[in-house]
């Protein structure tokens, strides 16, 4: 109240004198109060854990007790362990599946449904809803598609009187399964992000290339993929450091089998840090995905950094 | 006059609370697994009516609660086998007043000062050691010589037989029992037999996101061969003949299409019960489920009928298999006389009841249970008894066995299904498994 009636007499100065103006954006302590709930659990939440970590990361810490400093002992182990390795390549491979795809399944459904029908409208809600669900209800439905002898899939080989692949133990099918669910469950943001930069395109650009008798695929090569390049390297960033986080899929679907190959790396993490309580190990494994990550995130400022330069 | 008078009622009603703990319930928080049922079993307070894991603790609980109003037990269920959940209540200091930990695990809590000994709780309320069974007993007791656990029971896995199936690949004695293997060669031989007379698998084993039937079957075997895999508990050799031979075994039998491939644990349960495969290899916990469906014509297991063994002796050494057991452990922590006694009410109460909770197909964890003429009426219990003469536990010492146990499911499981040698699995799980032991 004090401060109101400070800033009304300020503001009312008597006739003929001039008062400075009050520079409302000057620094003051008191707007430190707006952003300090939001400072604290980012500091609590999010800055201490950090360091807290890459801490444990060098130390041989359990559940119990934070342990003997042990330098890069718990890094040195990790890439020892033949499984950690395989977990590393696990990752990538299923970056490597889901994230082209989800691209260009994504592109391929935001350019059929970029029109105002009801159908196409419709079909945006259907191909969407599949995002909302929680990961323990795709992989229940994907589960009951994979599951051999009475699942989806093994009824619809069976009307044929073949075999269904066998999605969950097969070693070179396994990950392609999880992958499968993935994609089924994550298109709706890429799809959507598509049609976002599919519908900021300036119509009279289309209107100028049908002047010009430009048919469906030089317009699509030359003013639509080119309008929505931006968005394209948005959606593979996006995807690259979700899909690095894969765990949820891998742990209800196949828990990390057969024999490690759909294990990544952050099933590895949960595993070594909470089964065998090896919190250091883990902690390094952690510092390790967090590392990649920041790579992919890099790789996403730099590029989004030189395109602003370019225009 | 009446602001003064709800005044006085107020504060006498406030006085009678503070003046007389004794009329409020003792309240003990219990987290277990073995599922949830409160739509079936919720209110259930007779015990002789509830069926199957969840229907017996749930009631058994229920009726502890019904029969003591001087102690409540609030119940927290937890999804098997519930210890990554246990290890942060603990590790925040919020951790459970009593809960079910397998006998396997006690080690992990107990090496960390997390649970309570319980020999003293025990004798104020006159449950002694001795009245378990061995099995029991060697579960619950660790290197320091005290109880970390009161034990309920004692599992293991078993020949879960479809008669049908075994009638028709001549596989019967002149008795009428099952005819089981007594060698590797055997074995494999019943096994070809069994394929060429019924066109199907003779084991239902579980090899799609399953490590722990594979392991149990593993120490099962190299009990029977001697092998003193674990005689260090902090250094495992598995890289022995006596491994290669079990692996090998099983490796052949997948290789000849003698086990069904790619099921998990459900799908497992179905193809048993659809008559897919001659034997399951599952635990003393669908004994009643199978005997159930045997009982309802129409079903697979009601064609010929369902029979359950122990592990057949394939090798020449002691007559033993893997056996691990249920227990009620109390966590450590600073308690009122009357948490404690609420406490030993909760577990003597279990070790009263113990035959109810052994009509879920487990073996009873104490003698006069095993010995009783109910126990023995329950079906099958005639040819499950041994199992608490042949039930052995990892040495008390090892920790982290369930981590041990999926590094070996997973490396047995690769050998099994052909996915690597067996010299390459058995290496790869030694390595993993002392690499753990090594950084405890």
């Amino acid at each position: 109240m004090a401060d109101q009636l400070t800033i009304r007499e300020t503001a009312a100065p008597a006739a003929g004198v001039r008062v400075p103006s009050v520079n409302i954006y000057a620094p003051q302590w008191r707007n430190f109060v707006f952003v300090a709930p939001f400072l604290f659990f980012f500091t609590t939440l999010l800055i201490f854990p950090l360091f807290w970590g890459m801490w444990l990361s060098v130390h041989k810490a359990d559940t119990f007790s934070t342990g003997r400093f042990v330098g890069l002992d718990n890094y040195v182990r990790l890439f020892h362990d033949k499984v950690f390795l395989q977990s590393v390549w696990n990752t990538f491979y299923f970056v490597l599946l889901t994230v082209p795809t989800l691209a260009l399944i994504g592109l391929f459904l935001a350019l059929c449904l970029n029109r105002r029908t009801r159908t196409a409208a419709v079909l945006r809600t259907l191909f969407f809803s599949s995002s909302v669900l929680s990961v323990t209800i795709v992989t229940l439905i994907w589960r009951i598609v994979y599951i051999p002898n009475v699942g989806l899939l093994s009824t619809i080989y069976g009307w044929f009187g073949a075999t269904a692949p066998a999605f969950i133990s097969d070693p070179s099918l396994a990950m392609i399964g999880i992958a499968i669910a993935t994609i089924w469950w994550c298109i709706g943001l890429p799809m959507m992000l598509f049609l976002s930069a599919l519908q900021q395109i300036p119509q009279d650009i289309y209107e100028a290339a049908a002047l010009d008798n430009a048919n469906r695929w030089q317009t699509l090569r030359s003013i639509t993929l080119p309008s929505i390049k931006r968005t394209f390297i948005l959606v593979i960033i996006i995807q690259i450091v979700l899909q690095f986080q894969l765990f949820g899929q891998a742990w209800l679907m196949t828990r990390g089998g057969p024999n490690n190959l759909t294990k990544p790396i952050v099933l590895y993490i949960y595993e070594t840090a909470f089964r065998r309580w090896d919190l250091g190990m883990g902690a390094a494994a952690s510092e390790i995905l967090f590392v990649l990550i920041l790579i992919a995130a890099m790789a996403q400022y730099l590029v989004t950094r030189n395109k602003g330069d370019q225009a | 006059m009446r602001m003064k008078t709800t005044l006085l009622a107020a504060v006498s009603a406030s006085v009678m609370m503070l003046a007389s703990p004794g009329f409020a319930a003792t309240e003990l928080t219990v987290q277990r697994f073995f599922g949830a049922c409160d739509a079936d079993f919720g209110t259930n307070t007779d015990v002789a009516k509830a069926v199957g894991e969840c229907g017996i603790i749930t009631s058994m609980i229920n009726k502890f609660n019904a029969d003591n109003p001087d102690v409540h037990v609030s119940v927290t269920t937890v999804e098997w086998p519930g210890y990554d959940q246990l290890t942060a209540q603990f590790a925040s200091g919020d951790a459970p007043d009593i809960v079910t930990i397998h006998e396997s695990v006690l080690s992990d809590y107990q090496s960390k000062g997390l649970l309570l000994p319980l020999d003293d709780v025990l004798n104020s309320v006159g449950v002694t050691p001795d009245s378990f069974t061995d099995a029991a007993r060697n579960g619950v007791t660790r290197d320091d010589g005290k109880i970390y656990g009161l034990p309920i029971d004692t599992w293991s896995l078993l020949f879960h037989i479809n008669m049908d199936l075994f009638k028709k690949a001549e596989l019967v004695n002149a008795d009428g029992t099952p005819k089981l293997p007594t060698s590797v060669d055997e074995l494999l031989a019943e096994a070809k037999q069994f394929k060429e007379k019924t066109g199907k698998p003779y084991f239902v084993q579980p090899t799609a996101n399953e490590t722990a039937n594979l392991a149990w079957n593993l120490y099962s075997y190299l009990f029977q061969q001697n092998s003193d895999f674990l005689a260090d508990p902090t250094h495992v050799k598995l890289n022995t003949p006596e491994a290669k031979t079990v692996v090998n075994m099983f490796r052949t039998l997948y290789a000849d299409g003698n086990i069904t491939p790619n099921l998990d644990y459900g799908t497992g349960i179905n193809a048993f019960l659809a008559g897919d495969g001659g034997v399951h290899l599952n635990g003393t916990w669908v004994i009643g489920d199978y005997t159930a469906a045997s009982e309802k014509s129409g079903t697979a297991l009601n064609a010929g009928g369902y029979a359950v063994y122990p592990f057949p002796q394939l090798f020449a050494g002691d007559k033993a298999q893997y056996a691990d057991g249920h227990t009620w452990a109390v966590s450590q922590k600073d308690r009122t006389p009357e948490q404690l006694a609420a406490i030993g009410k909760f577990l003597k109460f279990f070790a009263d009841n113990d035959f109810e909770w052994s009509r879920t197909g487990h073996l009873p964890a104490y003698k006069a249970v095993l010995a009783s003429d109910a126990f023995k009426a329950l079906p099958h219990r005639d040819t499950l008894a041994p199992l608490a003469a042949l039930g052995r536990p990892l040495p008390s010492a090892v920790q982290r066995r369930f981590a041990i146990q999926d590094i070996v499911g997973e490396e047995m499981n690769a050998a099994e299904t052909g996915q690597k040698d067996t010299d390459a699995a058995l290496t790869d799980a030694e390595t993993r498994i002392n690499e753990l032991l090594a950084n405890l």
